[in-house]
């Protein structure tokens, strides 16, 4: 595979980064601005889980817990000691990524459905834990100081504001996913993924390729935790359920499980569907918007469970795309030989 | 020639059953080395035991004058040692050039970049005739070129001890002697081979020395001509004469 150097799909991507960031200018609309943030949100959790669940393949459904407990972090930091959150933003990375790497590291000689079953077990721990302990609030929850706009405190009037960080965040994320990919790191996790026999064998310890996923990916969706709890100000145990870790899941599913792209294109197709369904039949038959969201995923893992990314690797449209980015890269005087 | 590899008395055994029974032999620096034996006579067990997938009940493998007793799975091919899988274990979501990137990475090598590795890989996919094949995913290519990039991945680790389980397993004698051929590059480049394999033609071509087993236990060792005309191989291979002409 050839490394592709600086060129039009840099360019592409730019230009629809730049589109995104223009939405708040361009539609004043809240409800829109807020359908938005929430897509960004759960872009960037769902590409937190892929590192474990997508490159390192081990299926996890305690993530809704590991950003509870960023959220907590955060909150009982700005809560009791008046921390700001830019300052909690590496703490719970570094604070959740390592009590949920201790925590699982027994559990990795689990394979397949035992290790996910181990994970929800650990967010019903910490569910019950929060709703019992006092000191984070218990069952209630925790409502973050209201008062004026203050940058130092990530406190915003405007949703505007909130959902540049949410863009920054996902953008981040996203590069930050690509890079691991790429690496050395990523091949090990890569190989773990597909067979441990032969990762032993060509010189990858497991364990250490898990510990080191979990440590990351538990610490990246600690800081969509951060970023959730000061958007809505308000945190309870509830949001560590393993009902919520399958929004941060399916979105990795449907856009293609452990493609570094999949993650961000599902979130942008499945953060609008519910909304709209919800939206549109919820007022109808309560529920009904259910249905139909669980009709197409019970359609997508049965017909396409590669996602869309999936089906896109060996589609017409790549090599229709690949062939229009080249041109244009010969045209614009990108090429390699040019350059060269 | 100095000894790279030492079995001494090792055995194991899955509960009751005794898989391996007190086998010793040793294989000599760049050479290479056949086990043969018809199935089920502990010869993969043999080899995973070589290459650290689980431990010998009893008795030691000495690798290099080391006790390779206190040395983790994943460790061995930064010794030296890598194998192959009888049955093949291609990373099936990774193209063949990453399947080969993977194991230049990693092994003795220890490559910090993935850009270097790649470059490594693409020398080690030339090498073994995969070059053409480096864009695609090892599923929808044939058994030959799948046991070709066992090979390859092995190979990328850079060892020092190859150890081959089955590799010319349902190749047809083209297949077989492009792989006969592979080998003896491999074997001049200086690695020691140990293989495993029923296929007698490729045994008699590459091997120096041929290791016979038989119900876990090793019946005889010499070249492949001794051990061909050893009455007690011919005897299992075969029949006893008698038998057959009464």
């Amino acid at each position: 595979m050839m490394k592709k150097r600086f060129g039009s799909r840099h360019i592409g991507a730019l230009l629809l980064l730049l589109i995104l960031a223009l939405i708040p200018v361009i539609i004043r609309n809240t409800y829109i601005q807020t359908i938005f943030i929430l897509i960004f949100y759960t872009a960037s959790a769902s590409l937190a889980w892929s590192v474990l669940g997508g490159l390192t393949g081990q299926l996890s459904l305690g993530h809704a817990a590991f950003m509870g407990l960023g959220a907590y972090t955060s909150t009982l930091l700005l809560v009791n000691a008046n921390l700001s959150p830019w300052l909690s933003i590496p703490i719970a990375f570094v604070f959740v990524g390592l009590i949920c790497m201790l925590l699982l590291s027994p559990c990795f000689v689990l394979h397949g459905p035992y290790f996910t079953l181990v994970t929800i077990a650990f967010s019903y721990a910490f569910l019950n834990l929060f709703t019992n302990w006092d000191y984070a609030g218990k069952g209630q929850g925790i409502v973050l100081p209201f008062g004026a706009e203050d940058f130092a405190l990530m406190r915003f009037k405007s949703k505007t504001s909130y959902f540049y960080i949410a863009l920054c965040m996902m953008v981040l994320f996203y590069i930050v996913l690509r890079l691991i990919d790429r690496s050395k790191l990523g091949y090990g996790l890569k190989t773990v993924r597909e067979d441990e026999g032969t990762a032993n064998a060509i010189g990858i310890s497991p364990l250490k390729y898990k510990m080191i996923a979990t440590f990351i990916s538990a610490g990246m969706i600690a800081v969509c935790g951060v970023f959730y709890a000061n958007y809505f100000r308000f945190i309870d145990p509830e949001i560590m359920a393993e009902s919520q870790a399958i929004e941060y899941v399916l979105p990795a599913i449907i856009g293609g499980i452990g493609s570094v792209t999949g993650p961000l294109i599902g979130a942008f197709i499945i953060v609008p569907l519910s909304q709209y369904l919800n939206a549109a039949l919820s007022s109808v038959v309560s529920g009904a918007n259910l249905v139909v969201y669980a009709v197409i995923l019970i359609a997508v893992v049965m017909f396409q469970p590669t996602g869309i990314m999936g089906w896109y690797q060996n589609s017409k449209l790549k090599k229709k795309l690949s062939g229009f980015f080249d041109n244009l890269d010969r045209k614009l005087g990108f090429d390699k030989s040019q350059n060269a | 020639m100095a000894t790279l590899l030492e079995l001494n008395n090792i055995s194991k055994s899955f509960k009751g059953l005794k898989a391996v029974n007190d086998v010793s032999f040793s294989v000599e620096e760049k050479s290479i080395t056949g086990i043969i034996g018809s199935n089920g006579a502990g010869k993969t067990t043999l080899f995973n035991m070589i290459s650290g997938v689980f431990p010998p009940t009893e008795g030691t493998v000495i690798y290099k004058g080391k006790d390779l007793a206190s040395v983790k799975p994943y460790q061995y091919s930064s010794i030296g040692i890598a194998r192959t899988f009888q049955i093949m274990k291609p990373l099936k979501h990774m193209t063949v050039m990453e399947n080969v990137t993977s194991g230049a990475l990693f092994g003795r090598r220890n490559i910090k970049s993935a850009k270097e590795a790649e470059e490594y890989a693409l020398e080690i996919l030339n090498f073994t005739g995969l070059y053409e094949r480096r864009d695609v995913l090892p599923g929808s290519m044939g058994t030959p070129f799948k046991k070709r990039l066992e090979v390859a991945r092995a190979l990328a680790t850079d060892p020092e001890l190859l150890l081959l389980d089955e590799v010319m397993a349902g190749l047809n004698p083209t297949e077989t002697d492009d792989a006969i051929e592979l080998f003896r590059k491999i074997n001049e480049r200086g690695i020691t081979i140990l293989l495993i394999e029923h296929v007698m033609r490729a045994v008699a071509n590459l091997c120096e020395t041929v290791v016979v087993m038989h119900h876990g236990e090793k019946i005889t060792e010499g070249t492949p001509e001794q051990v061909m005309n050893d009455p007690y191989v011919i005897e299992i291979y075969l029949g006893k004469e008698d038998e057959t002409d009464g």
